[in-house]
């Protein structure tokens, strides 16, 4: 007999289905919220007391863990809508079911997750308007209209969700899939803009603006056209699309390190595929979304720019550099182990230019973990004739940086074609051509890459800026765009001549994509941590100062305890909201077995995205 | 104890939680976990080797006016504030240097007279240069000096005058501020370092 389930489970069943209760859940913290907002609102209010601390803890731990967290799952809310219509549009246009059904899987996991992404926006809020109300008052007199707006946005996003998801079997045919997906579309659409409402009031806070005179429409219009405000929301928007990617590549591994039979090996190795593409894909151009903030952050206050990258926080990009590096190399090495394994007889072949290419990238990341300065005793630096070192200094500086970046984002792109392109032989006659064209580019793209770097040291900083870095970042990108166009058209007609072999994945490659989704989680917080310092000592830059006992930026390492705390407990958040939305299917896999009598094997969960095989016991 | 070698203690114990597990438990769930611990432990223990500088906010210091005698105790106090809440050798050098990104100022105060330093602190785009190679206009070079009695940095008079006299001894040039310029505390107008207290809307620095 089937146990019945107990109280909590029931109650998180509903909450995990039940999108209803998740605008529930937003409309009641808007209740409570808005007499706080009004009064804040009310130009005439001010707060008697600027800070109230919480024991034990400090307010302002609690509230970077609390802010930290949410901001993880609102990435991972705004990740994974993104890549599940990307899998519908695939499926759409290739008509493979499995892509579809992927989509649909990870569709489910949304209403769990924006109920938790909800609930610690709600925490953040309360917490936020305790313990530092002066400045939520100060914040809420200017952008009280966009609160209005957002509150807006969150019922258009619930109810597109409604129609999305349980709109997926009725609307999965002809014209009705071309609606699901606009509703997909629209999904994304009021998602961005949940996105960047948000990122106005932290980018106001790190470069705000002189605020005109004028309605409060206007003065908080003003006030969200901040110069960061869109390298910000470009940024996340595509980080965001990365996390998504790794963090479906992360449940794929621990599904396949824990696969009992063939079906559910292949299955998952086929989705840590997908999700490892996904989030190369998103890689890929993020490095220069990053370098456009950090231009724009410059442009708005050097002095800002500085204490970012040359003051106390230069350390911070050495870690940074660190974590993309092992990104970028766990990435390819999924990549290449993939080309190994999966397709019979191509280890010979792949041999050599995978060695190539990882001592390209191993190089480069030495360069890139190359610091500016070394921490050096008067003894050590009279030795060296200053604190930059005459060999390793010449590493340190941006114009190295940026070259060896970019060149890193041109091998992992290599790797990513190399994958793309195994098994399979052209058919169309200009193929050779094209491939000589794309090679002879390749070569060229490079050492411009490398020549503009080293011309970099000659010339005034402004100029590199300026002129070559974004050369460089030019010439990658039209690598990337012209190559996926061309290699996309000479495959189109290609003919397969090995087929990949799903499911023979050795054991490290599961453990390779939780490493991918880690370091893209302890990035997002460590560049949260950089974007919150580089304010120092201001809640708003040069406008609000801080003035209660934490107006400090603490060490790195103890920043960096605090973001692996984070990280982990996102991680088991994360393992959470799947576990509850695989929840109902466990019940009625168990069901389903009894009344069909199947065997054992129909009472495992059908996961998101779940075996075909497994679907076909049910 | 010091709370680095704290952290790194409780670093080293997740990583050797982390090995544990791997070790010892047959659970795949459990072990990924075992897998997380180490890599955290790791960029914890990785963070904790690098030098440790926490940014704590410039001491809201006041100059006693009352301890200034002559004018080289205020190049003294000058020096303090250009090295530290002036922030000027973030930019700056004095002498030649590979990493400095604005003007050498060795000799600056030789070069300019006092009103024209106090102009270039307080209104950096007052005197800009200009761009003659090319038709038309003549294009302005702005200046990428900041309004240093302004938010953030925001020195007071007194602090600025202190800076010129810095800057006009380190040049070996006599010092043309005299202690009785400064303003004493409650005579005059308060210094322009004014946080929003309660101001509605912001007035911050442009772009």
């Amino acid at each position: 007999m089937m146990e019945r389930p107990g109280m909590i489970q029931r109650l998180i069943r509903l909450i995990a289905e039940s999108p209803a209760a998740v605008a529930a859940f937003v409309a009641a913290l808007g209740a409570l919220a808005a007499p706080v907002l009004g009064m804040a609102a009310d130009t005439g209010y001010t707060s008697a007391v600027a800070y109230r601390d919480v024991p034990v803890v400090g307010s302002r731990n609690l509230v970077w863990v609390i802010a930290q967290l949410h901001l993880l799952l609102a990435g991972f809310v705004l990740g994974v809508p993104i890549f599940a219509w990307l899998c519908e549009v695939v499926a759409w246009k290739t008509g493979e079911k499995r892509y579809d059904k992927l989509a649909k899987e990870f569709t489910k996991l949304l209403s769990s997750a924006y109920s938790t992404t909800a609930l610690f926006g709600g925490i953040l809020l309360f917490i936020l308007i305790g313990a530092y109300p002066k400045l939520m008052a100060y914040l809420s007199d200017i952008f009280f209209p966009s609160f209005m707006v957002y509150c807006a946005l969150f019922l258009l996003e619930t109810a597109t969700l409604y129609m999305y998801w349980y709109g997926w079997d009725a609307m999965s045919e002809g014209g009705s899939k071309v609606f699901h997906l606009f509703l997909g579309f629209m999904l994304n659409f009021f998602a961005f803009f949940i996105m960047i409402i948000p990122n106005s009031w932290a980018t106001f806070q790190a470069s705000p603006v002189v605020i005109a005179e004028g309605s409060d429409l206007a003065r908080a219009w003003a006030a969200t056209w901040n110069p960061t405000w869109w390298p910000v929301n470009i940024h996340r928007l595509i980080a965001n699309v990365v996390l998504g990617g790794y963090i479906c590549g992360a449940y794929a591994g621990i599904r396949y390190l824990s696969a009992r039979t063939p079906e559910e090996r292949e299955h998952y190795d086929w989705m840590g595929y997908v999700g490892n593409f996904i989030g190369v894909f998103g890689l890929l151009p993020l490095p220069f979304a990053g370098y456009w903030l950090m231009r724009e952050i410059y442009q708005y206050n050097q002095q800002m720019g500085i204490t970012l990258m040359g003051g106390f926080l230069s350390w911070l990009f050495i870690l940074q550099a660190m974590l993309i590096g092992v990104l970028f190399l766990g990435s390819n090495y999924y990549f290449w182990m993939g080309i190994t394994h999966r397709i019979p007889g191509s280890e010979a072949q792949y041999k050599r230019p995978i060695l190539t290419m990882l001592v390209i990238l191993l190089l480069c990341l030495g360069v890139w973990m190359t610091p500016h300065s070394l921490v050096a005793s008067l003894e050590e630096a009279q030795k060296m004739g200053g604190t930059h070192h005459p060999l390793l200094g010449v590493f340190g500086v941006m114009s190295a940086k940026m070259t060896v970046s970019n060149l890193m984002v041109l091998v992992t792109f290599m790797s990513f074609l190399m994958y793309w392109q195994a098994g399979k032989q052209a058919t169309v006659g200009w193929a050779r051509v094209a491939k000589a064209i794309m090679n002879a580019l390749l070569v060229i793209a490079g050492l411009a890459v490398i020549a503009l770097g080293v011309y970099g040291y000659f010339v005034p900083a402004i100029i590199r800026i300026n002129y070559f870095s974004t050369s460089q970042v030019g010439i990658v990108l039209f690598v990337l765009v012209t190559f996926t166009l061309l290699t996309s058209a000479i495959l189109k007609s290609a003919k397969t001549t090995t087929e990949m072999v799903w499911g023979r994945m050795p054991p490290r490659a599961g453990y390779a994509l939780v490493l991918n989704a880690v370091m893209v989680i302890l990035l997002m917080t460590l560049m949260g941590y950089a974007r919150s310092s580089s304010r120092v000592h201001w809640h708003v830059y040069g406008v609000m100062r801080d003035s209660s006992q934490y107006a400090f930026s603490p060490a790195l390492g103890y920043a960096a305890v605090l973001m692996a705390a984070n990280t982990f407990f996102f991680c088991m958040i994360v393992a959470f909201i799947f576990w509850v939305a695989t929840m109902g299917d466990k019940g009625k896999n168990a069901h389903g077995s009894k009344e069909k009598g199947a065997d054992s094997h129909g009472a495992l969960p059908a996961m998101a995205g779940g075996s075909q095989t497994l679907d076909k016991q049910i | 104890m010091s709370e680095v070698v704290k952290l790194q203690l409780i670093g080293l114990s997740v990583v050797g939680s982390g090995i544990l597990i791997l070790l010892f438990i047959r659970s795949q769930f459990l072990r990924v976990i075992g897998f997380v611990f180490i890599v955290l432990g790791l960029f914890s223990l990785v963070a904790l080797a690098v030098p440790q500088m926490a940014s704590l906010p410039p001491a809201e210091e006041s100059i006693d006016i009352a301890s200034i005698k002559t004018p080289a105790d205020m190049a003294s106090i000058g020096q303090k504030v250009f090295f530290s809440k002036g922030q000027c050798a973030l930019c700056h050098s004095i002498g030649p240097s590979e990493s400095a990104r604005c003007p050498d100022l060795k000799g600056i105060g030789a070069k300019l007279s006092r009103e024209f330093i106090f102009e270039s602190l307080t209104q950096p785009q007052a005197y800009i240069y200009l761009d003659y190679r090319h038709e038309g206009i003549p294009k302005e070079y702005p200046a990428r000096m900041p309004y240093i009695n302004k938010d953030p940095i925001g020195l007071s008079k007194n602090e600025i005058l202190s800076i010129i006299a810095f800057l006009q001894q380190m040049s070996g040039e006599p010092i043309s501020v005299n202690p009785s310029e400064l303003e004493m505390p409650g005579k005059a107008p308060a210094a322009p370092v004014k946080t929003a207290e309660a101001a509605p809307v912001a007035v911050a620095q442009a772009q």
